[in-house]
């Protein structure tokens, strides 16, 4: 194995074999390792100083870090997106809604009122006709536009 | 960073739900991921303090960016960038510069409480002070793209080819910034074994 300290390329191997991998798997390095000491005092040294690291523990985060960022992106957010939030939520309700809506409106147009007038009737009672009555009355009607265009061709007909 | 990875990355998929309108799957988001952003900037900036304050930018950002995220990477790489970004901003201005006076008044602090407590593991407490304090100064002292990569590849056990995607660099650029920082870190820590 050609050494890795002189080789460029390979180096890593070395830092990685004196950082993480410490598990021996690395056989053809740690017979280099027996015959090199610029590269056993190279791993003594990085294992020294992954330990030393290893030490050096972070705090931990405030209680109140959340709180702290959800309060600031409240801030940052101007009320018409706040508002868009509001119309987005109307919008994914929007079946229950509309659903609430149209009872209103039947409750309040069902409602008995003192002073309501009465809605007149309509003057043609379309719903009450059988399609036989509307057939007929088409034909009648045709009859009388026959009877009216016949009257009118008589009467621009020249007299004798 | 294909489709294929994306496709893959659950945090991409609840990105896409925040995307949305479904605000929960931020908060599934922030639950995953608010540890892992908060010590990394916590480990760059080294103030607890100024390091929540810029999580707090980072998922902000996170958060103004839903209605034009697209999942062209893989979702941690697009946050480490943004923590990674902000966290190197605060260092160039300064920022941190108060936070870390403060924060050597109150190392000062714990010194003479443990003096004064005369616990039987006052030394001991104390020799483990300074050795993490000799961490943190080695760290500190990296430049910054190289205290960033260590600290994705030490602590957020990230490989090679993400962080060169956080870093915006090749992988092999990514191979030779761990190599300097780890060579330097070895001259200056490798006493501690």
């Amino acid at each position: 194995m050609k050494c890795p300290l002189e080789d460029r390329e390979n180096r890593e191997i070395l830092l990685a074999y004196g950082s993480r991998a410490r598990n021996g798997s690395d056989t053809e390095l740690e017979s280099h390792l027996q015959t090199c000491p610029a590269c056993r005092e190279f791993v003594r040294g990085q294992r020294a100083v992954w330990q030393a690291l290893e030490e050096w523990e972070a705090e931990p985060v405030s209680a109140d870090f959340d709180r702290r960022l959800f309060a600031r992106i409240e801030r940052e957010t101007p009320w018409w997106r706040r508002a868009g939030g509001f119309r987005l939520v109307l919008f994914r309700a929007l079946p229950i809604t509309a659903a609430a809506a149209l009872a209103v409106v039947g409750v309040v147009l069902e409602w008995p009122t003192p002073h309501r007038v009465q809605p007149r009737p309509p003057a043609a009672q379309v719903e009450g006709l059988r399609p036989d009555e509307v057939v007929q009355a088409l034909d009648e009607m045709e009859v009388l536009n026959q009877f009216n265009r016949s009257i009118k061709a008589d009467s621009a007909a020249p007299r004798m | 960073m294909g489709g294929a990875t994306a496709a893959l990355d659950y945090d991409a998929e609840l990105m896409l739900r925040v995307k949305g309108g479904d605000g929960a799957s931020f908060g599934v988001l922030l639950d995953k991921h608010r540890s892992a952003v908060v010590r990394f900037l916590y480990r760059m900036v080294q103030h607890q303090a100024e390091a929540e304050e810029l999580a707090q930018e980072v998922f902000l950002r996170v958060y103004r960016s839903r209605s034009t995220y697209e999942p062209t990477a893989k979702f941690t790489t697009w946050l480490f960038r943004i923590a990674t970004h902000l966290a190197l901003n605060a260092l160039r201005d300064g920022k941190n510069e108060r936070f870390q006076e403060r924060l050597d008044d109150h190392a000062e602090d714990i010194g003479v409480r443990q003096v004064e407590d005369r616990r039987p593991s006052v030394e001991q407490a104390m020799v483990r002070q300074a050795a993490l304090e000799e961490v943190r100064q080695a760290v500190a002292q990296l430049p910054e793209k190289q205290r960033a990569a260590v600290l994705m590849h030490k602590y957020e056990e990230m490989e090679y080819s993400q962080i060169a995607k956080v870093l915006s660099c090749s992988e092999s650029a990514v191979k030779s910034l761990l190599f300097r920082a780890y060579e330097t870190l070895r001259a200056r820590l490798a006493h501690m074994a």
